[in-house]
């Protein structure tokens, strides 16, 4: 049976109640944006297959709730991500200086070549803004991520966001499986699976400690 | 002889002839003729004698003859003078008597002209009066005035020329008085078509007055009236409607006509007047009624002042009127009029406006009452729009909720403090006992649509209620009609919002949300019905049972969470990654099973708010989807070969997905209820991997069997693949012993599959 996709990466979206994540997946899957604010309960995920060097990609972003009270059941779903989007509010300080929270977060939860990306949502209503730019490059160096400031309303830059993540992930999974395999194997999809396989004990645990 | 016959001669005078005759005869002749001429001598001397002796007297008398003729001529002279005298006097005399002949004559003249004079002069006067009284317009007199020249004075009068001219002029007159009082009637129909509104504006003012009257007011104006000195007598103008219209002009027309003996024409005429003016109120004179509620009081106050116009006619009783054709006139126009607002008002879709319309025509019957006019299609029609606007403030609500939904957070409420906590407690009926005591921020079962939506259920009802006031119905059918409007509002329009709300994807929890929500608002409907008994002050009537008003929402509302959830399994089972050829199966369970069985596990945990029938629903939906795609995975045509390898590595995703099936994700199953879902693909894969082809060929067909639920079919699909697979995969190994007769038992089970399957086609 023919394949559907080449690579599966799956991403989650992390950050504080309110800085746009499930709007940047909304315009990212749908390209839409909806003004009014509904928030997130639990974790939802969308996928979308995007094309990558000839390949197909399908991306299932995984979107979790901001709310502290969600953050057992979020958690949970760091450690299967191979991409991880840190979102914070350019209009909110609190937001920005949250980041390095999450980021620790990431650090105890999730895989450690876990690939990660800080985005500066709403950069559309500059009037309001309390984060610079500036300020979110030099977080950004300090912690070695990438970082692009998006607008999910104005649809700015959050295409390319996920397209760079994901790209990234692709070069790092081609880097790996080169190394391990340097015969080259013939299928990336099996690779993947093989990728998962390996963390999928402490994987499969950590959710059934959730359940 | 001789001497005697001269005697005889002498003393005969005549017959002289025998004397004659014997002188003649006798001899005698000279003597005789001696004697004659003797005699002749002798008389001459004689003669001579007496000339002598009387000579001087006959001179003396002469002269004395003479002496008279110079008297004579003197008297003559004298009666001459006289008489011309006379003739002087006379001659004046004569004249003077002429004269007064003639005078008298003259004076007689005159007379008899006094006298036929004074016999003309009323008839003149008269004339000319009837001409001022025609000249003045009042006609009624002039008629009269017209009659008794024609029939009294004019015969008294000689046929004079100018009296053929008034006789002549008579039926002129009469034509031209009859015209005039018909157009001074055309002027009055016109006049009162301006001034029937006006009529109609008062009558329904008065009603109004009246309904408004209690003791109350009626007190207060009389203080007010006290205060401000004013009598009840003091105040002017009109009492009554009907006097603002002056009938005069009409019953002057009617009388010109009694006299002129046209009266019945006339009736007939001003009927047929009337009738028309009534067809021309009855059009409105707006084309939109619905545009504004003035276009409305022009119309009824047109139609009411017309009819309490003719009622007014009707009882002053001169006849232009009867009883029986006011009443046709009325049937006839109150069905157009209803017939006309019916057109009108269904068109309205401003409360408002149909309020004000509603309180016009309620006025208006109570005016035709008062005026004794049979109002009969009128409460039918308020009935209508009664209806109407219902449904016209359920396409307010509708609005409304539709705000309310598309503005909502679907979020619990959370109150931060005590304020806001008293707020959604004032607005919503909660029995908030336990939340009492639980610390700030406190969190409502509900969001925030719930007190919304029962704001605006009450909003309705006292909107609703407007219309249902003054209608005189009693405050138990109030209240029963209130009850269900409301009913009907929450379970058909907000109903419907939801309903229009599911047709767009809503996330899971909102969905959830919705369905708590719908739950305490069915809740709180018995309160409305309080609420409801409160204002119209009646009875507290609960019959209608409360429960399933959202019971269509809220099955929606679980249909969508059913799809999501389905949806969601699609997409991870989308994701499905199998090598059909794997050689050894992983002793993993695949990554997209076990993300999935996680992924619901967390929903169906977020899930606890919902009615344990909906948690059921959504978890077996979703099981049967996982078990369903699985299967189809494994029979899918487009997957041409199986190994055993894979079918192992599916057996093991499938037992994953059956832990999680038989570990009662939720509450309220039945014991292995959802395992039943996976029952026929665990046959199925049991009967593959257990290689149990005797067990199955022997029970099939038979209920209850191990396998029954296999269908041969099913199972050569399967059985194909596998072949398919081995043949590709395991080239040499057919030169083993065992797997020769397992490929042998193959061919031959695949051979009875197919007959039993042809068994089952035929």
């Amino acid at each position: 049976m023919a394949k559907t996709y080449d690579y599966l990466f799956k991403l989650l979206l992390i950050g504080d109640s309110g800085v746009g994540k499930t709007s940047i997946l909304f315009r990212f899957s749908e390209d839409a944006f909806n003004i009014s604010f509904i928030s997130t309960i639990g974790i939802d995920f969308k996928i979308r297959t995007i094309d990558l060097d000839g390949k197909k990609v399908k991306l299932q972003i995984w979107d979790t709730a901001g709310q502290e009270r969600f953050r057992t059941i979020t958690t949970a779903y760091y450690r299967g991500s191979m991409g991880i989007m840190l979102v914070y509010d350019v209009t909110n300080e609190k937001s920005f200086e949250n980041i390095k929270n999450w980021i620790r977060n990431i650090e105890e939860n999730a895989s450690a070549d876990v690939e990660k990306m800080i985005l500066g949502n709403k950069c559309d209503l500059e009037a309001k803004r309390q984060v610079s730019k500036e300020r979110g490059e030099q977080l950004a160096v300090e912690y070695q991520i990438k970082f692009i400031e998006t607008s999910a309303k104005d649809s700015l830059n959050v295409e390319s966001a996920f397209y760079t993540l994901a790209r990234d992930i692709k070069a790092k999974m081609e880097k790996k499986q080169e190394a391990s395999n340097p015969a080259g194997a013939r299928s990336g999809a099996h690779q993947i699976r093989a990728n998962e396989q390996q963390r999928k004990p402490t994987s499969w645990l950590s959710r059934c400690s959730l359940l | 002889m001789t001497n005697a016959t001269i005697q005889e001669i002498e003393g005969i005078d005549d017959y002289w002839g025998p004397a004659f005759r014997s002188i003649y005869e006798g001899e005698g002749h000279e003597a005789f003729v001696q004697q004659l001429d003797e005699r002749i001598k002798q008389h001459d001397k004689e003669i001579e004698k007496l000339c002598n002796f009387h000579y001087q007297g006959f001179i003396d008398s002469i002269r004395e003859l003479l002496q008279v003729r110079s008297h004579a001529e003197e008297l003559h002279a004298e009666i001459s003078n006289v008489d011309a005298n006379v003739k002087d006097t006379t001659d004046s005399l004569c004249a003077k008597a002429e004269e007064l002949i003639r005078a008298r004559r003259v004076e007689l003249n005159i007379a008899a002209t006094i006298e036929k004079m004074e016999l003309c002069l009323p008839l003149l006067t008269t004339y000319s009066k009837l001409k001022s009284q025609v000249e003045a317009k009042r006609y009624y007199p002039a008629l009269k005035t017209l009659e008794q020249l024609e029939h009294v004075l004019l015969p008294r009068v000689g046929p004079y020329k100018w009296c053929g001219q008034i006789s002549a002029d008579i039926p002129r007159l009469r034509q031209a008085i009859q015209d005039a009082s018909m157009a001074d009637l055309r002027d009055f129909l016109e006049n009162i078509r301006t001034l029937s509104p006006q009529v109609g504006a008062m009558a329904l003012k008065q009603t109004q007055e009246m309904l408004g009257r209690n003791l109350a007011s009626i007190v207060k104006n009389k203080k007010d009236m006290a205060v401000l000195g004013i009598s009840a007598k003091e105040s002017t103008g009109p009492q009554c409607p009907h006097e603002l219209v002056d009938f005069s002009p009409l019953h002057r027309c009617l009388h010109i006509h009694s006299v002129l003996g046209a009266k019945n024409d006339f009736i007939q005429y001003y009927r047929a007047q009337r009738k028309q003016q009534a067809r021309l109120v009855l059009i409105p004179a707006s084309v939109n009624l619905h545009d504004s509620i003035q276009g409305v009081k022009n119309y009824l106050n047109a139609v009411l002042g017309f009819f309490i116009l003719e009622e007014h006619l009707l009882s002053a009783g001169a006849g232009l009127v009867s009883k029986d054709w006011l009443l046709d006139m009325w049937g006839m126009s109150v069905t157009k009029v209803a017939s006309t607002l019916r057109t009108n008002t269904s068109l309205i879709t401003d409360p408002t406006l149909m309020l004000s319309i509603k309180h016009q025509i309620v006025l208006f019957i109570n005016t035709l009452k008062c005026y004794g006019l049979p109002t009969d299609p009128l409460p039918l029609l308020l009935q209508e729009m009664a209806e109407h606007y219902t449904e016209v403030l359920m396409q307010r609500w509708v609005v409304v909720f539709r705000d309310i939904l598309d503005n909502a957070s679907f979020l619990p409420i959370e109150v931060e403090n005590q304020d806001q906590y008293d707020g959604v407690m004032d607005t919503f009926p909660y029995d908030g006992d336990e939340l009492e005591m639980q610390p700030f921020p406190r969190k409502f079962p509900f969001s925030s649509i719930v007190p919304g939506v029962y704001v605006q259920v009450k909003e309705f009802i006292y909107a609703w209620l407007k219309y249902s006031a003054g209608l005189g119905l009693g405050g138990g059918r109030r209240a029963a009609a209130a009850r269900q409007s409301a009913s009907l509002l929450l379970s058909r329009s907000f109903t419907g919002c939801l309903s229009a709300l599911f047709r767009r994807p809503l996330p899971l929890m909102q969905l959830v949300q919705i369905i708590v929500d719908t739950q305490y608002l069915e809740g709180a409907t018995l309160c409305l019905y309080e609420f409801i008994s409160n204002i119209t002050g009646s009875e507290l009537v609960t019959t209608q049972a409360a429960g399933s008003m959202f019971q269509a929402a809220r099955d929606d509302a679980e249909q969508q969470i059913c799809d999501k959830l389905e949806k969601k399994v699609d997409e991870f089972l989308d994701l499905e990654n199998y090598d059909w050829l794997l050689v050894e199966p992983t002793g993993q369970a695949s990554s997209f099973v076990t993300d999935m069985l996680s992924y619901l596990s967390g929903v169906l945990t977020s899930l606890e708010q919902l009615p344990e029938r909906a948690r059921v629903a959504a978890v077996r939906a979703a099981t049967n989807r996982i078990a369903t795609r699985l299967r189809n995975l494994l029979l899918d045509p487009a997957v041409k070969q199986i190994s055993s390898g894979a079918l192992d590595q599916l057996n093991l995703d499938v037992i994953q997905c059956e832990q999680f099936a038989a570990g009662e994700p939720v509450p309220g199953l039945k014991e292995g209820e959802l395992l039943e879902h996976f029952a026929s693909l665990r046959q199925l894969l049991d009967l593959i991997t257990g290689w149990d082809w005797s067990s199955y060929l022997h029970d099939v067909g038979i209920d209850g069997g191990k396998y029954s639920l296999v269908t041969p079919r099913d199972a050569a699909t399967l059985l194909e693949k596998l072949k398919e697979a081995e043949q590709k995969s395991s080239v040499f190994a057919v030169l083993k012993k065992n797997e020769r007769d397992r490929r042998k038992l193959l061919d031959t089970v695949l051979k009875q599959l197919k007959q039993l399957q042809n068994q089952d086609g035929s």
